[in-house]
């Protein structure tokens, strides 16, 4: 499709990108104190972006030349990508952490990120993967370091931007090198490449793929590329660490299943992970591996945690792990568990940093020690963030449960050589008991009962709600998201 | 065909050796007498007056930085110039498809010079 | 392809002196310096692989949009450092740990 045919089915790209632009304008023509206005012009474009999305034609095609592809996979990131901003950004609104800086351009920046998120969850070339990883990492400079007085948020910017710039660095000498064994940037090429390729290049391979891993490995957190991630989730403010947590990850994985199911299995053509091995190098068993290695270092480090903050970072980290245990089996039922999990993981995660947030307005502080007794001051919030820890747990009979169900049965049906895989997500598990336990234990059995009972306000008790409720509706009814998940799962295959 | 650039191998290792042997030789033929007096700086024979640390204004940066990003934007129109001629035949989109690129970076040169980092220089 | 070696073994050096930089130095601006080495090397192996292995233009127009995305990041990098420099007066990373546990 060339460029002016395909701006038919660009809408919602093209509506954000002007609604980012009216941010802007808007941001330049009101003073600092009502800078919230911003926020509603970024929450309304939005909600339009989201009608727009919804009545696009059901169509599957390539846009642009083969860079980016419109299908309902695609669809189903972008709808996710924006209910996650949008929760957020309704919660900036309450933040007191951001009261003495300009928010306008807070939201103009947000609303980039979604522009990079769309296009990180629809690229088929290898030039697009690195514009939209780009255009998403160096938003999250940004806004890591927003805090601008705060030395974290200084800190935690550095440090974001040394290790993700050093990570896109490696990521793209990684695709130089495929570009140079399959001479084209298009998955469809490499992939019909890569299937007629000797053995004689596959040294040069196995290096392009491990530093493409190593890029793809950045953005979802897995070990060993998670250094940055507990220091940027505690140093920066805790909307963007909600944010950061959520959405880029998603993209994140979408990004690593279609390159793994378009570049190595052919668009579902194999149904087994047979052809992973193409290079002599046990592809399932190194990701088994990271994915192993990922659960069970964010679940360790994460009981030795004083702050809050840093203890749900850790547990990000180790629930990307617990995705990433799907992936060595790559079939349709994996990336359908992988779908379904994400899906249950924004809420309560998003739900979990919210609370955070709460407290933070009302006592300034995030360590456990800020926790005592909350369950008896604040009863509304310490009933949600029990739910959230049980879901977070992957107690039944919430949410989390039933994204651990849906992984653990993709794993085992799989075959039985990943039977060990489900036998350690188990044991992790039941170690991130101990420490998502340890704050309902501290919020309901430490600390003195108060008389007065405090309600945090309306707007954040509604985004509470928003949240709570579907984690533990889709515990018990899981229907609405299996049935959405099903018919996002068509993936466009060239047919040449 | 390298055996014609031999000449400036020679020049090169002339220059270069030249340089090396005269400050190899002084520093080991030289007397080595220190004296408080000749390590301070040298400021015309008077002694020091001021800290040799100026404040670095911070506006230089922004104005580099500034310059970096529109320059930028300017390398992504050499492509579209060589190809216009040829795109011309499909219609007259390809130079709005330019237009609405520059405006999108006029709306941010706009950014800049409302919000004032353009001032005071 | 003897010429394209020699590009390719030019730019594994760069992008090995650029990982020595980013790990090495203590100075941000450094290590700024060591993450522009590993783009350009990445740039030089695009256009090389792109010139001597067939005659579309992909590699050359990655290139381009690469050294764009570079300046961009090295832009909001410099600024993050200048806004460490006002707060804690030093740019050496090693000093900024309050985050370490």
């Amino acid at each position: 499709m060339t460029n002016l045919q395909s701006l038919d089915l660009f809408w919602p790209e093209l509506i954000i990108t002007v609604v980012i632009l009216t941010a802007l304008i808007v941001d330049l023509c009101i003073e600092k104190s009502k800078s919230d206005v911003v926020g509603w012009v970024l929450v309304i474009g939005l909600l339009i972006t989201a009608i727009a999305i919804w009545n696009q034609d059901k169509t599957t095609t390539t846009l642009f030349t083969d860079m980016i592809v419109l299908d309902p996979f695609a669809t189903f990131f972008k709808l996710l990508i924006i209910l996650s901003t949008l929760l957020v950004a309704v919660v900036s609104w309450q933040n007191n952490e951001l009261d003495e800086y300009r928010k306008g351009e807070y939201f103009t920046l947000l609303g980039i990120l979604v522009l990079g998120l769309f296009l990180m969850a629809s690229s088929i070339d290898l030039i697009m993967v690195y514009i939209s990883i780009e255009v998403v990492s160096i938003m999250s400079f940004i806004l890591a370091g927003y805090l601008k007085l705060d030395t974290r948020s200084n800190e935690a910017g550095l440090k974001y931007v040394v290790y993700g710039a050093f990570s896109s660095g490696i990521m793209l000498f990684g695709l130089s090198i495929l570009f140079g064994l399959t001479g084209s940037t298009n998955y469809f090429i490499i992939q019909k490449s890569l299937a007629g390729l000797d053995g004689s290049a596959s040294a040069a391979l196995v290096m392009a793929l491990l530093m493409i891993l190593a890029g793809f490995g950045y953005k979802i957190s897995a070990v060993p590329f998670h250094f940055w991630t507990p220091d940027v989730y505690e140093g920066a403010p805790t909307t963007i660490t909600a944010y950061l947590s959520v959405a880029p990850k998603a993209a994140g994985f979408a990004i690593i299943i279609r390159f793994f199911h378009q570049v190595f299995a052919d668009g579902g053509a194999l149904a087994d992970a047979e052809s992973l091995s193409m290079t002599d190098v046990p592809w399932p068993e190194i990701i088994g591996i990271l994915a192993v290695a990922t659960m069970t270092l964010g679940n360790l480090v994460a009981i030795q945690q004083e702050s809050i903050k840093r203890m749900l970072a850790y547990s990000s980290v180790a629930h990307a792990g617990y995705m990433m245990l799907a992936l060595p089996v790559l079939s349709i039922q994996t990336v359908y568990a992988i779908m379904v999990y994400l899906v249950m993981y924004l809420f309560m995660n998003l739900g979990a940093f919210f609370v955070v947030i709460t407290v933070k307005n009302k006592t300034g502080g995030e360590t456990f020690d800020d926790y005592r007794g909350l369950g008896w001051e604040m009863p509304f919030i310490g009933v949600v963030m029990t739910l959230f820890m049980l879901s977070l747990t992957g107690l039944p009979p919430t949410a989390g449960f039933i994204g651990k169900f849906y992984i653990f049965s993709a794993l085992i049906s799989g075959g039985s050589q990943y039977y060990w895989l489900a036998i350690v997500g188990g044991i992790n598990s039941v170690i991130s008991l101990y420490y998502y336990f340890h704050v309902v234990k501290v919020m309901f059995l430490e600390g003195e009962r108060k008389e007065t009972l405090v309600q945090p306000p309306e707007v954040m008790s509604g985004v509470l709600l928003a949240t709570a409720i579907p984690v533990f509706l889709f515990g018990i009814y899981w229907n609405p998201v299996v049935n959405w998940v099903q018919n996002s799962l068509i993936f466009y295959v060239q047919t040449m | 065909m390298i055996e014609n650039y031999f000449p400036i191998f020679i020049v090169f290792i002339v220059a270069a050796g030249f340089t090396f042997v005269s400050l190899i030789m002084t520093h080991i033929l030289g007397p080595r007498i220190t004296n408080p007096v000749k390590l301070m700086p040298y400021e015309s024979g008077v002694d020091p007056l001021a800290e040799t640390r100026i404040r670095f204004s911070i506006r230089f940066f922004i104005i580099a930085l500034l310059f970096i990003i529109f320059d930028i934007e300017i390398i992504f129109l050499y492509p579209w110039a060589v190809v216009f001629k040829d795109f011309l035949s499909f219609g007259s989109f390809i130079f709005f498809e330019m237009v609405i690129f520059l405006a999108i970076l006029v709306f941010g040169y706009v950014y800049v010079w409302r919000n004032g980092a353009l001032d005071w220089e | 392809m003897d010429q394209l070696n020699s590009y390719l073994f030019i730019a594994a050096i760069l992008f090995s002196l650029g990982v020595f930089g980013v790990i090495t130095r203590r100075n941000g601006i450094a290590v700024l310096m060591g993450v522009e080495l590993i783009l350009n090397a990445a740039n030089i192996n695009f256009i090389a692989f792109s010139r001597f292995g067939g005659m579309n233009f992909d590699g050359h127009v990655f290139g381009l949009l690469v050294i764009v995305l570079a300046a961009a990041e090295a832009a909001v990098a410099l600024a993050i450092i200048i806004n460490i420099y006002n707060n804690m007066n030093t740019i050496n990373v090693d000093q900024a740990s309050q985050l370490k546990q």
